[in-house]
């Protein structure tokens, strides 16, 4: 037995093989697509002052939207260093309209042009937008201008990964945040005739055995189709981030005001929870408000709320117990919060609100909170 | 008492010493040092002598030395004479002197590289300076990765880490891999069989990728005592090593007890069982206050003697600390505070099972009972290693149980007391391992025309053969990996073939967890429909075996039996490699051949009284296994003159002698090799003798065989010679009910003759 038949009997048989990728010299090929400005309302006014609300990356002075990069990569696998960008999508707006740039290696040999051509379109811009790119795309660039012993510093841009910043309005109430479910659910928009992700690396393997470029039209496709979406889905966050009475999911309003929170938008912030209250988000929202009145020391404003919230009915037995602690440590009104104590402990008795050990612990607590201020009442 | 006060008392004792097989005294033995050598960095002058080191032992200072000329080294040496200075001293110092330096250190478990990166914090604390060291592997928290793959001076991680979590993501550690300077790999001797052979490979690997990174870190390597480190430690990293093999350690005077405990029925050769006595002699230890440890095989065993012992010191408040339980499964906390009461003395008797033969530091005991046999020699050396003071006198009891091995060593001391017959080997180029690793290295870096993995031959054909798959696509020159797959998640470090079954228990319908991994050749026999499977001691039935998808589904039971499979094996022929005729007129070869195994059916036997309770059927599909084998043929005249029955009984009889040997020879474990015999085999058409590697590709221990062909029946002989049964007992050729009248008689001649 040698070797060969060996190896087939280990490793198993299935050689196929029936021509030959396409082979050009000196370079890779390079498709540009153009879509008209109409398709992205709003993408030239985007100010810095509003990417400032989306996202605490720190943005150039100079900020202009004409000059972010928008990118996307097609690949060969999900990871390792055995996984090649074969497709890069560049993507930015211009003066008349968007333009994509994609850049698609034939064969491995076209790697190295293929990833001067990103450098060189990274190279001439200011931040960079991507899907994912903060986990994906770019380590996977990172590692392959390393594999070809190539300057990876043109990554280093200040970097907008729209993964992220739609996780933090829309995970509430989606869930899971694909970039296909977004189209459809949020800007209305689902795509026909769509090549799934998860079929993009066999199309290329079977591209580079047989030579057919028709295999890889739908990739192509698929990635202008991405990269159109990034800048689309960029900036009708924008709009929302300004306009938030616009959004009509109570879910939606406040995840965006906890997102405002985390960049020290407050007022902004608070104006969202207002927003939530009466609706399906009522209880978080208006806890999430008094709270962020609390931090910034408008205790008697926080004290309001929760006030309103017992006349509503909202919230269990939480804004009792916070009303209590006012009412014990700030306006140092014992009986006051001994009633608040009394009334909580009413409530959490009511039938409805379950058993458990979440309650139970509550109960206790409640008891506890109850007992020690029977005592301070007495040593006054 | 102390030890040798106990020692003179037993030697005196008539009754105990009529079951002493051997009591051998080690003399004590010097110290051997040497002055520190210049190439250590003067900074870790002052943290030594904190540490009462003013001079090194010798073969430390050999160790450094050859590590200063730039070779790489092997270092033998025995439980607790300083090993880990011959690693961390020159790593400390490159680092000293070059803060960009970096050191990979791989330990074959988690719990030993806690041990050694406490040790190196103590060290780098103790200089006050800024050395990094992290450990990476399973338990590393996802946020604490980024540093360590940055910042990490030195990497503490397993081989498994290494082949799936570092190497595929290597362009993520470029900062190691641009200044590797030192790889450290520790108790090399558990890296035999299929371990060793996959981690050789996935050392092939990271050499590729320190190439391409440009830089070119030695290697240090420490074993236990085995036959063959150098050869072990060339064939693991694929290039000669300077061994250091001298141990400079002192040690006082040590007493080696071989216990046969009393033979209580002599008809049916039963004895007395070594748990009871090993309870005695433990407990014997305990009342007089000497520090011990006892080894037990099983996690079981090693519950019950703790809870016997832990009865006899409890105090009124029935506490029991003085003597602690240690074995898998116990939390990493529990297990430290176990070592750490060890070393201070907190602790006064330990029952381990071999889970504390590694290098875990508990200091040096007074005395070690093990109860049976570990398996190997380089084993019982590491638990005997367990007791012995620098200075003072120390005792290492062996009790035998019934088991065929057993009987073998204390009835031959010599066997575990002259010069390790054992030999670790591996085999980096099984074709199974070596294909799966090579499209590892594939995927982390493009092979280019003319290269060579480590240095395996055949690299030009596994290419060709990758291409023609299409897992690889060659263009202009170079082979890039183009198949969507991660190939690391395919290989298990631990097992040779690619799909392994996963067993998974769903006694609990809301929680099914997976409990275990068994390799495919294996599955059949103990995972087939309606099989009762032992984990942890708990019996569990097989409800479905999924054999498409590799899945065994298992639910807890509690029944009095277990059930062994009927496996039927056939062999046919490959390819002869080697044929040679023997001075008796038989023949020995070794070729590679393929195994087909069916079970058809099952038997269900009682507990105890191993009476068959019923029969099974199973429908499972046959089981290829390409493997390689070693053989030998009876002479023809010898073959000839016997009837055929008695032929039968004579060859079943040595092939279950060769059972209890051939392990002890080629140091494996008694599943990596079968013996078969086939009175006219497909083989060579004659009375034929097989052993084969029990794993797929083979790991080479058919070729040791074939190297030890003759010894090896001599050890047959000697065995069946040496037992006091008439007609046969499991501990030598089998029971008289499955080997006939005349089996032993029979195989005591065919031996003779085959080894005149």
């Amino acid at each position: 037995m040698n070797l060969r038949d060996k190896l087939r009997a280990v490793g198993g048989d299935n050689a196929d093989r029936t021509g030959q990728a396409e082979r050009g010299t000196g370079d890779c090929r390079h498709f540009a697509v153009y879509r008209p400005e109409e398709e992205f309302p709003g993408a030239r006014e985007l100010t810095r002052e509003t990417l400032s609300l989306m996202s605490e990356k720190e943005m150039p002075a100079d900020f202009d939207p004409r000059r972010i990069l928008y990118l996307d990569t097609e690949t060969t696998g999900l990871g390792g260093s055995g996984t090649v960008a074969f497709l890069v999508g560049l993507g930015f707006l211009t003066d008349n309209g968007f333009e994509v740039h994609q850049f698609l290696m034939r064969d491995y040999p076209e790697e190295p042009y293929l990833l001067k051509h990103v450098a060189a379109g990274l190279g001439r811009f200011d931040v960079l937008c991507t899907f994912n790119g903060t986990t994906f795309d770019v380590p996977l660039l990172e590692s392959r201008f390393l594999m070809n012993r190539m300057d990876r510093s043109c990554l280093e841009l200040p970097h907008l990964d729209l993964l992220h910043m739609c996780r933090r309005l829309w995970k509430l109430r989606l869930g899971r945040c694909n970039l296909g479910r977004l189209e459809e659910v949020i800007l209305g928009k689902p795509r026909e005739d769509d090549i799934p992700g998860s079929e993009v690396p066999q199309r290329y393997f079977t591209y580079l055995k047989t030579g057919r470029m028709d295999l890889l039209e739908d990739v192509l496709k698929h990635n202008a189709q991405d990269i159109a979406s990034l800048c689309v889905l960029l900036n009708h966050m924008a709009d929302l981030y300004l306009h938030p009475e616009k959004i009509r999911f109570s879910e939606d309003v406040y995840s965006m005001g906890r997102a405002l929170e985390r960049v020290d938008q407050t007022e902004r912030a608070r104006k969202c929870y207002r927003l939530a209250r009466g609706g399906r988000m009522g209880d978080l929202a208006g806890s999430a408000l008094a709270v962020s009145y609390r931090r910034s020391g408008q205790r008697e404003e926080a004290a309001e709320v929760w006030r309103e919230m017992i006349r509503e009915g909202r919230g269990g037995t939480l804004p009792y117990v916070e009303l209590a602690k006012y009412e014990e440590h700030i306006r140092r009104d014992i009986p006051a919060a001994l009633k608040l104590t009394e009334q909580a402990i009413a409530r959490i008795s009511e039938p409805g609100l379950g058993q458990g050990d979440a309650v139970q612990a509550e109960q206790n607590e409640l008891q506890y909170r109850w007992q020690r201020l029977k005592r301070k009442l007495k040593e006054q | 008492m102390n030890v040798a006060q106990l020692a003179d008392q037993l030697r005196r004792d008539n009754h105990f010493m009529k079951d002493v097989t051997r009591w051998e005294v080690i003399p004590a033995r010097p110290a051997k040092t040497a002055p520190f050598p210049d190439s250590l960095d003067p900074r870790l002058i002052p943290v030594l002598a904190q540490r009462g080191i003013h001079s090194l032992y010798t073969h430390q200072a050999k160790s450094l030395e050859a590590t200063a000329r730039g070779e790489d080294v092997t270092v033998v040496t025995p439980t607790a004479s300083g090993k880990t200075m011959c690693y961390n001293l020159p790593v400390l110092s490159a680092i000293l002197q070059n803060e960009d330096a970096r050191a990979l250190y791989l330990f074959p478990t988690k719990a030993l590289s806690a041990d050694q990166v406490s040790e190196l914090y103590d060290m780098i604390e103790g200089m006050g300076v800024d050395i990094k060291t992290y450990t990476y592997d399973g338990d590393t928290p996802a946020a604490a990765r980024k540093a360590v793959r940055q910042a990490g001076h030195i990497v503490v991680t397993n081989p498994d880490m290494l082949h799936s979590g570092i190497l595929p993501h290597h362009t993520k550690w470029v900062k190691l891999f641009e200044n590797l300077r030192y790889i450290v790999i520790d108790e090399i001797h558990t890296y035999r069989g299929v371990f060793g052979s996959n981690l050789a490979n996935v050392l092939r690997r990271l050499m590729r990728l320190c190439d391409f990174y440009g830089s070119h870190p030695q290697f240090i390597l420490c074993s236990a005592t085995i036959a063959n480190p150098q050869e072990l430690a060339e064939t693991l990293i694929g290039r000669p090593v300077t061994l250091v093999d001298e141990n400079g350690a002192p040690m006082g005077e040590r007493h080696f007890v071989f216990y046969n405990p009393p033979v209580v029925n002599r008809q049916l050769g039963i004895r007395e069982g070594a748990v009871p006595i090993t309870r005695a002699i433990s407990g014997m230890l305990l009342k007089n206050g000497i520090q011990s440890i006892t080894f037990a095989r099983s996690r079981l065993t090693v519950e019950v003697l703790t809870r016997y012992l832990k009865d006899m010191v409890r105090d009124p408040l029935g506490n029991a600390g003085r003597v602690r339980g240690y074995r898998g499964g116990y939390l990493p906390g529990e297990r430290r505070e176990i070592e750490k009461g060890l070393r201070n003395g907190q602790v006064d008797a330990v029952v381990s099972t071999n889970a504390l033969e590694l290098g875990i530091d508990i200091g040096a005991l007074d005395a070690c009972v093990m109860c049976g046999y570990p398996g190997t020699i380089a084993s019982a050396w590491q638990q005997a290693g367990r007791a012995g003071r620098r200075k003072g006198t120390s005792i290492v009891f062996f009790i035998a149980s019934s088991a065929a091995i057993d009987q073998y060593i204390v009835n031959h001391p010599d066997y575990l007391l002259t010069k390790s017959p054992e030999n670790a080997l591996l085999n980096p180029d099984n074709l199974y391992i070596l294909l799966s690793h090579f499209k590892c290295a594939a995927f982390e870096l493009p092979f280019a025309d003319g290269d060579r993995f480590g240095n395996t031959a055949s690299t030009q054909e596994l290419l060709d053969y990758l291409d023609d798959q299409g897992i690889l696509h060659h263009v202009d020159g170079r082979y890039h990996w183009s198949a969507e797959d991660f190939p690391a998640s395919e290989i298990s470090l631990r097992s040779a073939a690619a799909e392994n079954f996963i067993i998974i228990d769903i006694t609990d319908a809301a929680h099914h967890r997976v409990v275990g991994e068994m390799d495919r050749f294996t599955a059949p026999m103990l995972l087939h429909e309606n099989a009762i499977y032992m984990h942890e001691g708990r019996q569990f039935q097989v409800e479905k075996l999924d054999f498409d998808a590799c899945k065994a589904f298992i639910r807890s039971v509690d029944v009095g039996y277990y059930t062994d499979a009927d496996l039927n094996i056939n062999l046919s022929l490959l390819d002869i490699e080697k044929e040679e005729q023997t001075a008796q007129g038989g023949t020995a070869g070794l070729g590679e051949i393929k195994v087909t195994a069916l079970v058809t059916m099952f038997k269900k036997i009682k507990f105890d009284t191993h009476e068959t309770l019923g029969f099974g059927h199973v429908q499972l599909p046959e089981t290829d296994m390409h493997t390689t084998a070693m053989w030998w043929t009876l002479p023809d005249k010898l073959a000839e003159k016997i009837p055929s029955d008695r032929l039968k009984n004579g060859m079943m009889s040595i092939a279950n002698l060769l059972r209890i040997v051939c392990p002890l020879y080629l140091m494996c474990a008694p599943q990596d090799i079968a013996v078969v015999y086939q009175v006219k085999s497909p083989i060579t058409d004659k009375p034929t003798i097989i052993l084969y590697d029990n794993t797929p590709g083979g790991i080479g221990l058919s070729h040791k065989a074939f190297g030890m062909k003759e010894l090896l029946l001599g050890k047959a002989l000697q065995v069946a010679e040496d037992c006091p049964c008439t007609y046969g007992c499991p501990s030598c050729v089998g029971p008289v009910g499955e080997i006939g009248e005349d089996g032993k008689r029979t195989a005591i001649r065919l031996l003779k003759e085959l080894t005149k």
